[in-house]
């Protein structure tokens, strides 16, 4: 897993790579939680490379959701593709989140 | 069936992983559906190292055998303390961001992507079986492999 982040002006872009497991979620989790304790309101994580993602993956995505919601923020997903895609909507997280094609959707979206 | 025995170790995921996928080259699996079969295997390896065992102590005997092409008999067992996963309550789909519960998704994942899934408790040992079935990559199923018992 690869994780690259970009400051924007209205948000933080965290893109993930590869394969995201139980050995490295937390990699993730952790990225997160320290732009959050940098003050970032919005996440836009996108996963257009994203090959695998595992239930430890959901859980850190989650908890970063709502550590994000804790904190009158929000973490939008951008690019949900594939296996990813699919195992977000066979748990129905996918509901639970704002969805868009590219971080340039999701941007437009923001105050 | 073709075994292996692996440390029920989160950082040995990967060697189970191939092992198990040996035996999907064989069923003649599409390489695309190797990554559900690893994400079945991630789920139910990593419980049993997580929770069936003090860590970083126990095994888990991994075995396989090819059914028929594209479908793949796997079997994993341990001889940590009892506990049937697959008795878990599904997710409360209804709950909203607040309040959905940050674990409990592996099992149900796998009942999801696993055909004929079943736990049984064996004097002491926990064993999970299950069929793994997907569409076969034609050409590629390697009669060497397609062998039982």
């Amino acid at each position: 897993m690869e994780i690259q982040c970009t400051k924007l002006e209205k948000a933080v872009l965290v893109k993930v790579s590869g394969r995201m497991d139980a050995e490295n979620a937390k990699q993730f989790q952790q990225t997160c939680e320290e732009w959050i304790a940098r003050g970032a309101t919005h996440l836009l994580v996108e996963l257009s490379d994203l090959q695998y993602i595992s239930s430890m993956g959901l859980s850190c995505i989650l908890a970063v959701a709502k550590a994000m919601q804790n904190k009158s923020g929000s973490e939008i997903l951008c690019g949900l593709k594939g296996l990813p895609r699919q195992v977000f909507e066979m748990t129905r997280l996918i509901g639970l989140f704002q969805v868009f094609d590219t971080p340039e959707a999701a941007l437009a979206t923001l105050p | 069936m073709i075994r292996r025995t692996i440390p029920a170790q989160v950082d040995r995921l990967a060697d189970c992983c191939a092992f198990v996928r040996e035996g999907a080259a064989g069923a003649g699996l599409d390489p695309q559906e190797m990554d559900k079969l690893d994400l079945v295997m991630e789920e139910l390896f990593v419980n049993v190292a997580r929770y069936a065992y003090t860590p970083g102590e126990g095994d888990v005997d991994v075995a396989y055998s090819v059914e028929a092409p594209g479908r793949l008999l796997v079997e994993l067992a341990d001889s940590g303390r009892a506990f049937n996963p697959l008795a878990s309550d599904p997710p409360d789909f209804s709950r909203g961001l607040a309040d959905r519960p940050i674990g409990g998704l592996g099992i149900y994942l796998v009942k999801t992507m696993a055909d004929s899934i079943r736990y049984e408790r064996e004097g002491c040992l926990n064993r999970i079986s299950f069929v793994f079935s997907a569409p076969v990559n034609s050409g590629a199923v390697n009669p060497g492999q397609n062998s039982g018992g």
